[in-house]
């Protein structure tokens, strides 16, 4: 369950002062898609930035499972995300000059997983995206749809119960696109995580269980939480 | 992430870069070759030294002399007039004070002094071998039975000691100047012919001599009287290669040294007159403690490891020099390890963000980036003192050649501990280099680092 508390972000001081987040509370439970929608600038990269903790809230707070998780020091909040959640970038951010198999090894090594049971975890994500042809590949010889399945691949072989996609089908034609959200929940019901995707796409969005829509950092509504939020 | 992954990460990193990380190393590698030549040839001058001193010094050899000037180069050169005095003899402008035999009496009665020996300054008017009545002119010294010689025919007697006073020890050139074989040329007679000066007779002693003698006595002093030393040769030596001794002279005992000496100055102000003494420390008594006994009696004396610390001190002052520049070109390249780490942690911000944002530790990140350094000081390394002991492989025979080493003396001494040393202190170095580049990276904000595309 992630709580999000009465949170505000601003940036710059004095007359450049600018709200990113404006006193944004709502409560995630666990296992549920969310979407997070708004228009651009609205502050939703800001949100889901600050939901994972990789930046800090000016005021505000979050609880992920009860527990304030981001007011530990730094070393221990690396040690929690790099195994509790994951990333998908608009940008897939994926390192051109490495073989696939390396790319998503990444996170393995982040975590310190013990190298004999790297190669099985490498193997089973790259084969859910259907790259397992491809493990050797140099990434930077992959399509834009493959280097986000690779994205995907990398995200997912920690398996973690968060996983947060910042308008992962953004830099995609639709048919693409459409095979990276089937990808993204099909792995969130799997694996029962929880998906929090950052979108402009309304028909994305009323996929997941939930929406909660920002607008000039306030958030402008949510639906979808009573339903979900009941039955857990 | 576990250091095993660092490392690998680092170097998988440097190797998609490859031209950069070997122009990095490259210039690391120009430094550390230097260096390694340089202590390779600092260790390989020095094993020769040693090795040239102890195969003619013995470590127990004192060499005292009277006067200390002997010892010290350049001294100021005196002008004018001095007192006379029988014991002081002028060379190159300066005054020596020389010993006499009361000194040598003196040296010889000591307990903790053996085998002292005076410089004898040996001249020989003419020699003949047997069989031919051919005149040659030939320069003669005494015999050191601590000098290894190779010899060419004959023998010598065992390291350390002395031939027997008839007997005579000549160089493989001579055999070569009369036309024979070192073997036929060794039992053969070679006779000294050696005269003692005119004799500058008082009024008194010449009246003498022509009572005892006659007029032809008399003629005969001031002709210079001769004599004959009829001596055999024992072994003919080749020239070796670590023999401070010039091929050119024969070698004779101490006691037939002495008799030449004192026979060819006898009437002169130089008899018995001795520029020094070579000696050795007794048993049991050390070289540096006789010196400086001897020095507080008012000798000066050289032992053989000043000797050696006299070619030391050049060596490495040269060294230092060497090394010095290789010095200098790894610092230069340090600052190619520091632009080349900014480069890429400015190329790969976007990968540092994204692994910030999969949970990388800042420090992780910080070692990550040193450690690609230590690759690049390693690689460098390696380069470099792989080179050097190629050109150690290469250059050494070549300087061996053109110098006339003799056999098995190598001007360059390829040190594996000193390549390791020097190895480790390259990645350390690389190391401290790549410090600030990865403290840059270590404080790299993920979500800038994630914007920047
Ligand atoms: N470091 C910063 N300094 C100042 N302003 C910032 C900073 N980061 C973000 N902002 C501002 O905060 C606002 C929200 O930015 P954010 O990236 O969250 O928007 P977004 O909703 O994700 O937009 P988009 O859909 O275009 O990605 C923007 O007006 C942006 O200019
Ligand atoms: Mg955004």
């Amino acid at each position: 369950m992630i709580e999000v508390k009465n949170v505000t972000k601003t940036y710059g001081k004095g007359e450049s002062r600018f709200m990113a987040l404006d006193d944004v509370s709502f409560t995630i439970p666990d296992g549920v898609s969310v979407a997070i929608l708004g228009k651009s600038g609205s502050g939703k990269s800001t949100l889901m930035h600050i939901m994972s903790g990789l930046d800090r809230t000016t005021s505000g707070e979050i609880l992920i499972n009860g527990e304030n998780v981001f007011v530990k020091k730094q070393k221990n909040i690396d040690a929690f995300r790099s195994k509790t959640m994951s990333f998908i970038f608009q940008s897939f951010f994926v390192q051109g000059r490495e073989s696939c198999y390396d790319n998503v090894g990444l996170p393995l090594e982040i975590a310190e997983v013990p190298v004999a049971e790297r190669k099985k975890l490498i193997t089973k994500a790259l084969e859910s995206v259907e790259l397992g042809d491809k493990a050797r590949q140099k990434a930077k010889d992959l399509s834009g749809g493959q280097k986000q399945r690779l994205a995907i691949a990398r995200a997912i072989v920690n398996n973690p119960k968060i996983l947060f996609a910042d308008e992962p089908t953004g830099n995609l034609d639709t048919a693409t696109g459409a095979v990276i959200e089937k990808l993204l929940f099909r792995y969130a019901k799997e694996q029962k995580a929880t998906l929090i995707v950052v979108t402009h796409d309304p028909e994305l969005a009323e996929k997941c269980d939930m929406q909660i829509s920002i607008r000039d950092g306030k958030m402008q509504y949510i639906r979808g939480q009573s339903e979900k939020g009941e039955n857990e | 992430m576990k250091t095993t992954d660092t490392l690998r990460r680092a170097g998988r990193s440097l190797r998609q870069a490859k031209a950069r990380t070997l122009l990095t190393s490259l210039a690391i590698a120009v430094g550390a070759f230097t260096i390694m030549m340089s202590l390779s040839a600092g260790e390989g001058t020095r094993n020769y030294s040693n090795n040239l001193i102890q195969s003619n010094v013995d470590p127990r050899a004192l060499f005292v002399v009277q006067d200390k000037s002997l010892f010290e180069s350049g001294g100021s050169a005196s002008t004018g007039l001095r007192e006379f005095d029988a014991d002081v003899s002028d060379r190159n402008g300066r005054s020596i004070k020389l010993m006499n035999q009361e000194d040598i009496d003196a040296l010889k009665a000591r307990d903790d002094l053996e085998e002292v020996v005076p410089t004898y300054q040996l001249s020989v008017r003419s020699v003949t071998f047997s069989g031919s009545d051919k005149q040659y002119s030939a320069e003669v010294a005494a015999y050191n039975p601590d000098v290894k010689s190779e010899i060419a025919a004959g023998s010598l007697p065992e390291k350390g000691v002395a031939i027997k006073d008839d007997e005579i020890v000549v160089p493989e050139g001579y055999a070569t100047t009369l036309g024979i074989t070192p073997k036929d040329l060794v039992g053969k007679t070679m006779t000294l012919t050696i005269i003692q000066p005119t004799a500058t007779l008082s009024e008194e002693e010449a009246r003498q001599v022509i009572a005892a003698e006659g007029v032809e006595g008399l003629a005969q002093r001031a002709q210079g009287e001769t004599k004959e030393l009829p001596l055999r040769v024992v072994a003919v030596t080749k020239q070796a290669a670590t023999s401070f001794t010039a091929a050119t002279s024969a070698s004779v005992s101490a006691n037939t040294a002495r008799e030449i000496a004192e026979f060819t100055t006898k009437g002169t102000d130089t008899y018995q007159k001795y520029l020094g003494v070579t000696a050795k420390a007794t048993e049991g008594n050390d070289p540096a403690e006789v010196k400086t006994r001897l020095e507080k009696e008012g000798y000066a004396a050289q032992t053989a490891k000043d000797l050696q610390s006299l070619i030391f001190t050049i060596v490495n002052v040269l060294q230092y020099i060497v090394t010095g520049f290789g010095i200098l070109a790894l610092i230069a390249s340090l600052f190619g390890i520091i632009n080349t780490q900014y480069i890429s942690v400015l190329e790969r911000t976007s990968q540092i963000g994204l692994m910030k944002a999969l949970g990388m530790r800042g420090s992780d990140v910080s070692r990550l980036f040193r450690y690609e350094a230590a690759w690049i000081g390693f690689l460098g390394g390696v380069i470099g003192i792989i080179l050097a002991l190629i050109a150690t492989i290469i250059l050494n025979p070549i300087i061996n050649n053109a110098l006339d080493l003799g056999t098995g003396n190598y001007l360059l001494a390829f040190v594996p501990w000193h390549a390791i040393v020097l190895l480790a202190s390259l990645i350390l170095i690389a190391i401290l280099a790549g410090y600030f580049p990865s403290r840059k990276a270590a404080k790299l904000d993920p979500i800038e680092a994630l914007r920047t595309e």
